[in-house]
């Protein structure tokens, strides 16, 4: 029994294994044949950059400030859709103003808010404000869907018991809300990323963003597809990281 | 008088320092529907009359039995006592109390047909959630005496998704009991389980109301679960639910398992089943 579900699920990672490898000598070949054209390099080229002591300690100064940007602005993002969550709940007449407040800063283009963040906020603020704005309605949907995601009986249990608003968010709700929490958390892990990375595209005095327009500018190719690749893999390290919380949390609250 | 002292008093037993109590058990409220109607709105056709001027009374310490056809309401009247639902006219109260007081003040015990344990917690976790919910400090020794009086005192630290559907229904239990309430509402808690289970459980259930008899409504379909463990029982017509019989049960406590293959139960059985053929029938043509 339990030797079936083993079995697919090692042909899935084998297949999986099998794709990605497919995939990378694809573009190893792609760069060599110049198939793709002379600025698709070839994967062992881009992989020469990171053996370059110089422009891997650039490459690693840039990572560190873009995932530091990141993760504040993640904190940020997360800490405020939360709370906007919550008090949606907790305090019901409030529900329709925290909802359509959320949806408008939702549909403020970040393209837009860039330049302006130039203008007005010190130069690091600007990263992690996108960063935050991107996180934000993703974690916001997630708190709000999980906090009313407790079933039927278990709300008539709680009503039953004299639970309290407080008690029943504490007891009840907060924990039945930590599977689809514990979704919008992954989702917004990348999109952190990107906010940040964008947010380094207007002005920014280091990170993958401020690498990625350089290299363009300076036609530095094989730069630019190592530091691409960077912001990939920091993407799905952390999507990866997520998805074991979010099996943990599938196991723990469900 | 009572409506003040009552809280007190449920709770002296346990807040004193002492690991047993005592006192003599209290015995429960006294539960009255009187006159009640419920009417839910159906879209927009208009409304569904689920019980029609009903009234039941149960007294402090009595075991009334509820059955009726499916969909006669007998979980409406459940809901009403449990403060879940309100009357759309007559009188629910408890000791003179509308249910939700007696709910906000912790004083209900209730086990829902789907056993509606948290999945997140354990069996001891989830027996001991009344206690949390109301604020109070749990009283661990309560629990396990709980989970021991019910037989789940072994699986203590399992989850919910890994006990069967029995073990689920009597970790529901006694976490209705676990705060000592002053009326027990058992609406079909076996209603999901095979006939095997079942009869264990109505046996377990008589032994444990005995050891605390306390004022309890049980709805279930079963007539023969009906008889075994009430006092009395209340059959209610097909929508809207009536009264439409009412007999006591004459048979000594506790009664043994072989009760239920008893003659004298199978012709009061036949009596109440012949009752509720023609009042769900009626109920139909209403």
């Amino acid at each position: 029994m339990t030797g079936v579900a083993g079995d697919s699920r090692l042909v899935r990672w084998a297949g999986g294994l099998a794709g990605g490898a497919i995939l990378l000598v694809a573009w190893e070949v792609a760069g060599r044949t110049e198939a793709l054209g002379s600025s698709w390099l070839p994967l062992t080229t881009v992989l020469e950059v990171y053996g370059d002591p110089v422009m891997r300690d650039l490459l690693v100064r840039a990572l560190l400030t873009t995932a530091g940007e990141a993760a504040l602005g993640y904190v940020i993002g997360v800490g405020l859709a939360v709370v906007a969550g919550s008090a949606g709940v907790l305090l019901p007449p409030l529900r329709g103003l925290i909802e359509n407040a959320a949806a408008g800063i939702n549909s403020i283009p970040w393209i837009l808010l860039g330049p302006l963040l130039v203008l007005v906020v010190p130069r690091w603020i600007g990263p992690v404000a996108i960063a935050a704005l991107a996180v934000f309605f993703a974690v916001f949907v997630a708190v709000s869907t999980g906090l009313s995601a407790a079933s039927r009986v278990h709300q008539d249990l709680l009503s039953s018991l004299g639970a309290s608003r407080l008690v029943r968010f504490w007891r009840l709700q907060l924990p039945a809300a930590m599977p689809e929490l514990v979704d919008g958390l992954r989702l917004a892990a990348p999109a952190a990323l990107v906010g940040a990375i964008f947010g380094e595209w207007f002005g920014a005095d280091s990170g993958l963003g401020l690498l990625l327009i350089t290299s363009m500018q300076n036609f530095r190719i094989d730069l630019l597809w190592a530091a691409a690749l960077l912001g990939v893999a920091a993407s799905l390290i952390a999507y990866g990281g997520f998805s074991l919380a979010r099996w943990a949390a599938w196991r723990r609250f469900t | 008088m009572s409506e003040a002292a009552k809280p007190v008093t449920l709770k002296a037993g346990y807040a004193a320092d002492a690991p047993e109590p005592a006192e003599p058990p209290h015995r429960g409220g006294a539960l009255t529907l009187a006159g009640v109607t419920m009417t839910f709105a159906a879209g927009r056709r208009g409304s569904v009359t689920a019980l029609s001027n009903l009234d039941i009374a149960v007294a402090p310490g009595e075991f009334v039995s509820i059955v009726g056809p499916s969909g006669c309401g007998k979980s409406t009247v459940i809901r009403l006592a449990a403060g879940l639902e309100r009357a759309t006219a007559g009188v629910v109260e408890i000791d003179g109390r509308p249910p939700a007081e007696l709910a906000q003040a912790h004083e209900l015990g209730v086990a829902f047909q789907d056993h509606a344990l948290l999945p997140w917690l354990s069996a001891a976790d989830n027996v001991a959630l009344p206690y949390r919910v109301a604020g109070q400090r749990v009283e661990h020794d309560r629990v396990k005496e709980l989970l021991t009086l019910v037989g789940v005192h072994d699986f203590s630290d399992t989850r919910p998704r890994e006990l069967s559907g029995g073990m689920r229904q009597r970790v529901a239990i006694a976490r209705a009991l676990v705060t000592d309430p002053t009326v027990l509402l058992l609406d079909e808690p076996f209603g999901s389980l095979d006939a095997v289970t079942r009869r264990r459980l109505n046996i377990e259930l008589q032994r444990i109301w005995l050891e605390r008899p306390v004022t309890t409504v049980l709805v279930t379909h079963s007539v023969d679960e009906a008889i075994f463990l009430a006092d009395r029982v209340i059959v209610l017509s097909g929508r809207p639910g009536r009264v439409i019989r009412e007999e006591g049960v004459p048979f000594e406590r506790p009664r043994p398992a072989e009760l239920l293959t008893d003659p004298r139960l199978h012709s009061m059985e036949a009596r109440l089943v012949e009752a509720l053929e023609a009042g769900e029938l009626t109920g139909r043509e209403a």
